[in-house]
């Protein structure tokens, strides 16, 4: 209707080329821009979540910490990139390294040269395995980059579950 | 029976990708030994494979039930080291509580691992590496007791920063900087020296405290800095002794400060007095006389003190009456 009422219109100043009709009607829905970034959506009830999971980003500074302090986000220093970057290893080389053993996300302190991973652990492995673990850790990612890596661990019988969502 | 307690446990850790592998692994370790083994042996093999699981039950009691009030601290936390909430005996609670709840506890609490802590720095700790690093330290030089002396016996201040970041690297662009300062009243100079070095390094030199500042980071190393900083104050010395010969062509307008005589105002000055001499018809004043005058002496004092401190209520007042007495005005 809409379309036929165009091309008349169209059709009656002369001078205008007749163009079929370019009026093409289409269903969407309203646009929904939410961030997913960081957060856990809501369940039933039956997801337990630790505190770490349970605040979503812009509650950093306010309800959490930082999960990495180093200096190179500070004004007029440089490094961030680079720090950024063994960071990312770092974490993906853990979740690999202690598969279904850690309890939370690693926190990762640099002090100078060196670089202090803690993280927190379920008691799910014997105390050899995790002593052998936690050696390769060290040595491996020294030798990796170059300077001198600490893991400093804390074991927990159940992951601590915050809340339930 | 230890199958269904491994299994509870497992469950427990469910979240984990791995777990369903974790959960097979246990089932299997705790199914009896492959047949082929006799009596006794097989037993104790099955025995030790069903405990494998069972390390989880037996954890010793945290540290912190067996501190002493009055032990050494230094020794549960001798360097900076994460939160540890089996060794520090203080029931913390940390993070936002949910709804009718109360803030988490310090077992596996990540925001109290996350925070930088100071357990390590306690009075007594301090004090330990005071002592100990009190074998390094020499005196200081008991002929240095005062700042003039050390002033005298080290003009030149040299100023450099060294820059710690948390990372692989020790470099940092910014540490080649160099700053030198030193009094000029310290350097041999002579009048038309000290105003030629002023001039050649214009803002560098403060006036309110007589120091010339150098800073110098052209170059990538302190060292390299250091010299050539060095280097310029030499060479801004001699260059200030020398007289060249366009300095002879110095006009009014490159003097540092107000100098009276040969000025406008002195010969405006004392034309005005010789007039009116003139029309009093006294006898012929000549000009030394009234330069050396009490009244002229004063309206010098108060140009000079205008042109070169600027105006203040002190210096315009002083202006107002110079000129009253000299044009002979009553208030």
């Amino acid at each position: 209707m809409a379309a036929m009422a165009a091309w008349r219109a169209v059709r009656a100043v002369p001078c205008v080329p007749i163009v079929p009709a370019v009026t093409r009607p289409l269903h969407t829905t309203p646009a929904r821009l939410k961030t997913r970034a960081a957060r856990v959506r809501g369940g039933r009830g039956d997801k337990a979540v630790t505190y770490e999971m349970a605040h979503p980003p812009h509650y950093i500074a306010h309800r959490k910490g930082w999960l990495s302090l180093h200096t190179g986000n500070l004004d007029g220093e440089a490094g961030a990139a680079e720090r950024a970057v063994e960071d990312a290893f770092l974490r993906r080389f853990l979740a690999g390294t202690f598969p279904g053993v850690l309890a939370d996300a690693a926190v990762l302190k640099r002090r100078a040269n060196l670089v202090v991973v803690c993280a927190v652990l379920a008691r799910v492995l014997p105390p050899a395995k995790l002593y052998f673990l936690v050696g390769y850790t060290e040595t491996l990612l020294s030798h990796f980059y170059k300077c001198p890596v600490r893991l400093e661990l804390q074991t927990v019988p159940n992951k601590v579950i915050y809340k339930y969502l | 029976m230890v199958m269904a307690v491994a299994a509870g446990r497992w469950a427990a850790l469910s979240q984990a990708a791995a777990a369903p592998r974790l959960r097979a692994a246990a089932l299997s370790s705790a199914v009896p030994a492959v047949s082929g083994r006799e009596g006794q042996p097989r037993e104790a093999s099955t025995r030790r494979r069903g405990r494998t699981p069972q390390f989880v039950r037996s954890q010793a009691p945290p540290r912190t039930e067996r501190m002493a009030v009055d032990q050494d601290w230094t020794s549960v936390y001798p360097t900076a080291a994460a939160f540890k909430p089996a060794s520090v005996p203080l029931p913390i609670r940390m993070g936002y509580p949910v709804k009718r709840g109360v803030p988490p506890s310090k077992e596996g609490n990540l925001e109290l691992i996350k925070i930088p802590n100071f357990l390590h720095l306690t009075p007594p700790a301090i004090k330990k590496h005071c002592a100990a690093l009190k074998d390094f330290c020499t005196e200081w030089p008991s002929a240095l007791d005062s700042d003039e002396k050390c002033e005298q016996h080290f003009p030149i201040e040299t100023e450099t920063t060294d820059y710690v970041s948390a990372g692989t690297s020790i470099r940092n662009p910014k540490a080649r900087v160099v700053t030198l300062r030193v009094k000029l009243s310290k350097l041999n100079l002579d009048e038309h020296a000290k105003k030629k070095l002023i001039k050649l390094v214009g803002e560098r030199y403060c006036k309110d405290t007589d120091i010339l500042t150098i800073t110098t980071d052209r170059c990538p190393l302190r060292r390299q800095n250091y010299d050539y900083g060095i280097h310029l104050l030499t060479v801004l010395y001699h260059e200030s002794w020398k007289t060249e010969m366009w300095e002879s062509e110095k006009s009014e307008e490159d003097m540092e400060e107000y100098i009276w005589e040969n000025s406008r105002s002195q010969k405006n000055a004392l034309d005005t007095l010789l007039r009116i001499k003139a029309s009093e018809n006294v006898s012929n004043v000549t000009e030394e006389e009234l330069l050396a005058s009490d009244l002229v002496n004063d309206y010098r004092n108060s140009v000079i003190a205008l042109k070169n401190e600027g105006e203040t209520e002190n210096n315009m007042s002083r202006y107002k009456e110079s000129v009253k007495k000299l044009l002979n005005v009553k208030a």
